[in-house]
């Protein structure tokens, strides 16, 4: 009798993929689009301001409108009084403006070079971990920008291996299952290799850390951004069979916080989707 | 210590400065490098300098060999490779394994060399003592702001971006009554209300662009209720993070309640609850458009509310005012505006009507009125006068509109009780020129333009005039002369006759005491004056002393005279006052004598002096009928008083009247009005001959 190939040893490993390509990519971007990477490495500095911030953004159309867009949103609740660039990076935090930023530098903003869903998810858990963000004591601000960074490592594995990435996606639905077998077929994880490419811009340490302890449920640190997927994964993953939240944070949330928290993501999702992109 | 790899010696440096540096490096223990090199397929440690061998705690012979993935366990599997890249330098956080066994989380830098086989590590600890400490006071200032939101009973929200909160304290949680969850981000905006949303939405747009602010805007809570509140918003700047804002939430529903109570009140009656005065003048004044027409205003006054009043008591009065209001305001057409003017006035105000619209309101007004009443067990049916006006072209302000259906209001009541009068024109010019002449009235009695003349009075006895009667005249700038007949009743009617009174007393003292000065013993003992029966209350008797004693008067100086009709009102208190001037010495007569009903029984009881037989009787001396004077002068000496014959046009009534018994003699045929002045020559002429029994006519003197 012969043995079949399970398709977890299929994906074990993929020869083709050269992880050194993947991480000299991450510079190269950078030139590819300077007013972007300026952004990203100035943003968050003390002295930075808004007018700073917005002279730089203004030689980017498109990432400026898109700015502008998203400071309109309802997620900002300005109703569209903000009309000036400027005061659009003062309504969205020059946090939000670096991922921002980051999102044009890395190609997120082309759906069609990423997996199937990833806005949604990802939308869903940058939603969720900004509305839980004080709970865990963290700055919304912060939480949202890393929810929305989360999967750039896993956009990244994508663009280098569309094939292998469809059909590992297609195997392991469930998040922390996916980043298991990412691990068994490039060697890391899209959400480590996320963690890699935004210390290498500069974004805080305090913002990256959680990323590295995600899948260590002893890690307190990376309780909100567990939590956050749980609740996306609710959301955007057909038959998800719950996992009790309490046991995702050790018992620093219950799971009765999570409703409100499930309803105002399922509402705020699509919305922020759209003010992310140009469509 | 290990050679100095060559590869990494830049020929264009020399050797010495190449080695010093190495050495500076080496023992150098602020600095903890390490190099790195792939011995066996795996990365190894092959040097450390003096501050890597601190900070980890390792020899340098048990570091050298060392498994790099052994100080870096958690690159785990592959990671390696995200520090040890071969074409860039690579800068991660990472715990490093000491050597007992304990992490310690440092930045690293690791840049390869040329040739890609080696890498250069240097670590710098994030666990730093002033790092801890900066962390450290933020952590206390972060906390005693959150402690002091959290506690504090003033609701408080926290923004970190746009409309986004970061933080809502539990006073404000109370205040709306939903949980934190629900409110953060932009959940709060639900309890704003969607028509002061834009408003806030607008403040906050000043404040995150640098500015202070505040709003007012209504807050909605779980259980439908609603607060109204001013939020006020200040800046709020993170560096590095961006703007956002700290608002503090002020309740204001009690306050504004009570201050809507108290302008509800100021501009409300407060038995019927209907808009007072003030609100019908601004109600008709913010409606009022020059020129426009369909503008109406009807005035109401009920009839006889005053017998309600009088016979069923004033309870009574209240109780039928207020179901007149509540008629009134079911029979009006929505948006029509009710006011109490007054006692038993009302007003309406319509809008886009004419004036058969008006009518027919205020008949529909009537009938709903006289629908019968209970008050007291008694069935009342309250009618109204209403007066009727509709803007016109010659209205040029509110106040107009107002005063002419106040008008109207009097020509229906003069028309019978129970009708409805719309304005009649020339009523109403006649009724303008009144009000004009009433303040022109007031002006000249506080300019004290009225002027008084003196008619001498003459004893029959002897011929001799030792009192006058004192005669208020007014010559209006425009018309003339206006007779004491037109604004005597003018100033009872308007309010002005206390003053008018006033005046004439304070003007006849001073005027005997300048006689006095100027004449001595033949200045006029006694001067008559003329008071209403508006003044015949308990202020009389001081203003009569007031005068006498501002002046140096003995009271015998002076003579009150009322008219028959004046004490017939209420006799009895008429009775009071006459007593007290009397008991203080001032001689009282009854003017017109016989003009009016009195009552012979209470003629005996009134404290007088003299009756003043009226000119219509005298008059009728001379066509031969003597009977009424004859009876009047018989009645005052059965009762002991003296008689004034006035009107006395001519020396042969002069005589007549003397014949008759007549005390007091007073008339054109003996002596006209006179100035003080003139008076005071005439008393001064008169003095010097002895005068004859029966005075004849003579000229008036200037």
């Amino acid at each position: 009798m012969t043995a079949q190939p399970r398709p977890v040893a299929l994906l074990a490993a993929a020869p083709s993929f050269d992880l050194d390509r993947v991480l000299a990519g991450i510079d190269t971007m950078a030139a590819q689009k300077p007013v972007a990477a300026q952004i990203v490495s100035v943003a968050n500095s003390d002295d930075t301001s808004a007018r700073v911030l917005a002279d730089i953004l203004a030689a980017d159309v498109a990432l400026a409108s898109r700015v502008m867009k998203l400071a309109n949103s309802a997620y900002f609740g300005m109703r569209g009084r903000v009309t000036t660039l400027q005061f659009a990076v003062t309504v969205v935090g020059f946090t939000t403006v670096r991922t921002m930023a980051t999102v044009a530098l890395t190609d997120l903003d082309d759906e069609s070079r990423l997996p199937e869903n990833f806005w949604a998810s990802t939308t869903s858990v940058a939603l969720a971990a900004s509305l839980l963000a004080t709970r865990f004591g963290e700055r919304p601000q912060d939480t949202l920008c890393l929810g929305l960074l989360a999967q750039v490592g896993v956009a990244l594995l994508h663009h280098n291996d569309p094939d292998g990435y469809r059909e590992l996606l297609a195997q392991e639905s469930s998040f922390p299952g996916r980043r298991a077998a990412e691990v068994r077929r490039y060697g890391i994880s899209g959400m480590r290799l996320t963690g890699v490419a935004l210390e290498q811009w500069g974004f805080p340490h305090s913002m990256v850390g959680p990323l590295t302890v995600v899948d260590d449920r002893s890690s307190s640190d990376g309780a909100l951004l567990r939590v956050a997927f749980e609740v996306a994964a609710r959301l955007t993953e057909p038959g998800y069979e719950a996992v009790d939240v309490a046991q995702l944070t050790d018992g620093q949330l219950r799971e009765d916080a999570v409703g409100p928290v499930l309803e105002q993501v399922a509402q705020g999702a699509e919305e922020l989707r759209r003010a992310m992109l140009d469509n | 210590m290990t050679a100095i790899p060559t590869a990494i010696a830049d020929p264009r440096v020399a050797p010495e400065i190449v080695s010093s540096v190495f050495y500076g490096a080496a023992v150098s223990t602020s600095l903890a490098l390490l190099v790195a090199e792939t011995v066996g397929g795996e990365p190894r440690i092959t040097w450390g300098n003096e501050g890597a061998m601190h900070l980890l705690g390792y020899a340098l012979e048990d570091l050298r060999d060392l498994p790099v993935a052994h100080l870096l366990p958690s690159l785990r599997g592959g990671e390696l490779k995200l520090l040890l890249r071969r074409e860039r330098t690579a800068r991660m956080n990472l715990p490093f394994r000491t050597a007992s066994g304990v992490f310690t989380e440092c930045v690293v830098l690791c840049t390869p060399t040329p040739t890609g086989r080696m890498w250069n590590l240097r670590i710098v600890s994030a666990d730093n003592e002033q790092e801890r400490a900066l962390r450290a006071t933020a952590d206390v200032h972060e906390r005693r702001f959150a402690t002091l939101t959290e506690r504090s009973p003033v609701p408080t929200l926290l923004s970190e971006q746009g409309m986004r909160l970061a933080h809502v304290n539990d006073a404000f949680c109370s205040l709306v009554g939903l949980q934190s969850e629900q409110l953060l981000g932009t959940g709060w905006m639900a309890c704003i209300h969607p028509d002061d949303l834009d408003g806030v939405i607008e403040q906050v747009a000043v404040v995150l662009g640098g500015g202070d602010g505040e709003a007012q805007a209504r807050l909605l809570q779980r259980d439908g209720g609603e607060r109204r509140t001013v939020i006020r918003f200040a800046h709020l700047f993170t560096p590095g993070v961006g703007a956002g804002f700290v608002a503090s939430i002020e309740d204001i529903t009690e306050r504004l309640a009570f201050e809507t109570r108290l302008a509800h009140q100021a501009n409300h009656d407060p038995l019927t609850g209907l808009p007072n005065r003030t609100l019908l003048a601004e109600h008709v004044a913010a409606r009022f458009v020059r020129g426009q027409a369909g503008l109406a205003c009807l005035f109401l006054d009920l009839d006889n509310f005053k017998v309600v009043n009088d016979s069923l008591g004033h309870a009574a009065g209240d109780e039928l005012l207020v179901e007149v209001a509540d008629r009134l305001r079911a029979v009006v057409r929505p948006g029509d505006l009710v006011a109490r003017f007054g006692g038993d006035e009302f007003v309406v105000v319509c809008e886009d009507v004419d004036e058969d619209d008006a009518v027919t309101l205020a008949e529909r007004i009537g009938a709903a009125l006289a629908e019968p009443v209970r008050l007291g067990g008694v069935d009342v049916r309250p009618h109204a006068s209403v007066g009727v006006t509709v803007q016109a072209d010659e209205h040029a302000c509110a106040d107009d509109l107002i005063r002419d259906c106040d008008i109207a209001m009097y020509q229906a009541k003069d028309g019978g009780k129970g009708r409805i009068t719309v304005l009649d024109h020339h009523a109403r010019a006649q009724a303008r020129d009144k009000l004009r002449l009433v303040a022109d009235l007031r002006d000249a009695i506080e300019r004290r333009d009225i002027a008084l003349q003196y008619q001498p009075i003459f004893a029959t006895a002897d011929g001799i005039s030792t009192a006058v009667e004192s005669l208020a005249r007014w010559q209006h700038a425009e018309r003339g002369p206006i007779s004491p007949t037109t604004f005597v009743p003018l100033a009872e009617e308007s309010g002005l006759i206390g003053a008018l009174g006033s005046l004439v007393l304070d003007e006849t003292c001073r005027q005997l005491a300048e006689w006095d000065r100027l004449l001595g013993a033949d200045a006029p003992r006694r001067a008559n004056v003329n008071v209403s029966a508006l003044q015949l209350d308990a202020n009389l008797l001081p203003l009569v002393v007031a005068a006498l004693s501002g002046h140096g008067l003995a009271p015998g100086r002076l003579s009150i005279e009322i008219t028959e009709s004046a004490l017939m009102k209420d006799p009895d208190s008429a009775r009071t006052v006459l007593q007290q001037l009397r008991d203080l010495g001032v001689q009282l007569a009854i003017d017109d004598f016989g003009t009016g009903y009195s009552s012979l029984a209470y003629l005996r009881h009134l404290p007088v002096d003299c009756l003043k037989v009226d000119r219509s009787f005298v008059a009728e001396i001379a066509e031969g009928h003597t009977e009424i004077t004859t009876a009047v002068i018989a009645l005052a000496g059965s009762l002991g008083l003296s008689t004034v014959a006035e009107g006395v046009e001519t020396p042969e009534l002069a005589a007549e009247l003397t014949r008759l018994g007549a005390t007091y003699l007073q008339g054109f045929g003996l002596a006209v009005p006179m100035s003080g002045a003139g008076a005071a020559a005439w008393y001064a002429q008169r003095a010097s001959p002895p005068g004859s029994a029966v005075p004849g006519p003579r000229a008036p003197l200037p």
